[in-house]
């Protein structure tokens, strides 16, 4: 026996027909990686439908801003929550079924429904949050809590 | 949720052809677009979050239909961006007509960021459906 037979990695082509441990870990090994590849996939096969709003976070002292780019939506369709420490937008984009029926059509945009869940960087008041929808582009206002704002204290930093 | 994100970027647009220079210092994208041709008229609709309607211009030109759209928003003043996902920029996007496209009666509109162009065949162009009859 040379150390090449104990690395299994090495074996190469000697493997497919070398002992039924092999045989057995590789399909082992597949059995697993197909496993977790459906694992994966299936629950979130619907994903594909889905689109996924891009956003935009600026902070100030006072306020954070969070707009995302979502072209085509009513107000109506918007819907938006906060919960302590993250805010989530969610919604559908209507496809115009419509004027699709009868005739050719070539397809970049997209539609479906969209949920976006964004963790928040302080504390928010909840009740002064603001939102406007305009030109395509959603904007939420979330201003920081009193509290928050007192506590970013400067510490000095002393000699020795 | 990466591949997710991925996908929605927008893709910068070319610069434009002949070694000219843009004369405005904004990054430029190049709107989505779905196009439906249907018997008497073709329906352009591209997405362009940030433009209304004084902030779009739609030309034609010999053959070649241009949108383009600015965006003037930017970060609100006093903030510093946090997290940025989608970048700033103007929208721009070209079309080659066909010649049965009737220019004059081009017509454009635009609903909350999204640009709505419908473009009436000429008569010449439609599809016409001749009847058959029995002898």
């Amino acid at each position: 026996m040379t150390l090449r037979d104990l690395t299994p990695w090495r074996q190469g082509r000697r493997r497919a027909y070398s002992s039924p441990f092999n045989a057995l870990r590789d399909e082992m090994n597949s059995l697993f990686e197909d496993f977790f590849r459906n694992f994966d996939l299936e629950p979130f096969a619907e994903r594909s439908r889905m689109f996924t709003p891009l956003v935009d976070v600026s902070e100030s002292e006072k306020e954070i801003t969070v707009s995302a780019e979502l072209p085509g939506l009513e107000e109506k369709d918007i819907d938006i929550s906060i919960t302590k420490d993250a805010l989530t937008v969610k919604g559908e984009k209507k496809d115009e079924r419509e004027e699709k029926n009868g005739g050719r059509y070539h397809a970049e945009r997209f539609y479906g429904a969209f949920a976006r869940t964004i963790p928040l960087p302080a504390e928010i008041d909840r009740d002064a949050v603001k939102a406007t929808y305009e030109k395509g582009v959603l904007t939420i206002r979330l201003p920081k809590t009193a509290a928050i704002e007192k506590e970013s204290k400067k510490v000095k930093v002393l000699t020795g | 949720m990466a591949d997710a994100v991925k996908e929605m970027e927008k893709r910068e647009a070319e610069a434009p052809a002949g070694g000219t220079e843009r004369t405005r210092a904004a990054r430029v994208f190049n709107a989505t677009v779905d196009i439906i041709e249907k018997n008497d008229h073709i329906v352009v609709i591209a997405d362009m979050p940030g433009v209304d309607e004084n902030s779009v211009d739609v030309t034609v030109e010999k053959n070649v239909l241009s949108i383009y759209g600015r965006v003037e928003a930017g970060v609100p003043e006093g903030s510093k961006p946090v997290y940025s996902e989608y970048s700033l920029g103007d929208y721009q996007r070209d079309f080659t007509l066909a010649d049965e496209v009737d220019r004059e009666k081009i017509k454009a509109t635009v609903k909350n960021g999204v640009l709505r162009l419908i473009l009436p065949k000429a008569e010449s162009a439609r599809t016409r459906r001749i009847e058959v009859k029995a002898e």
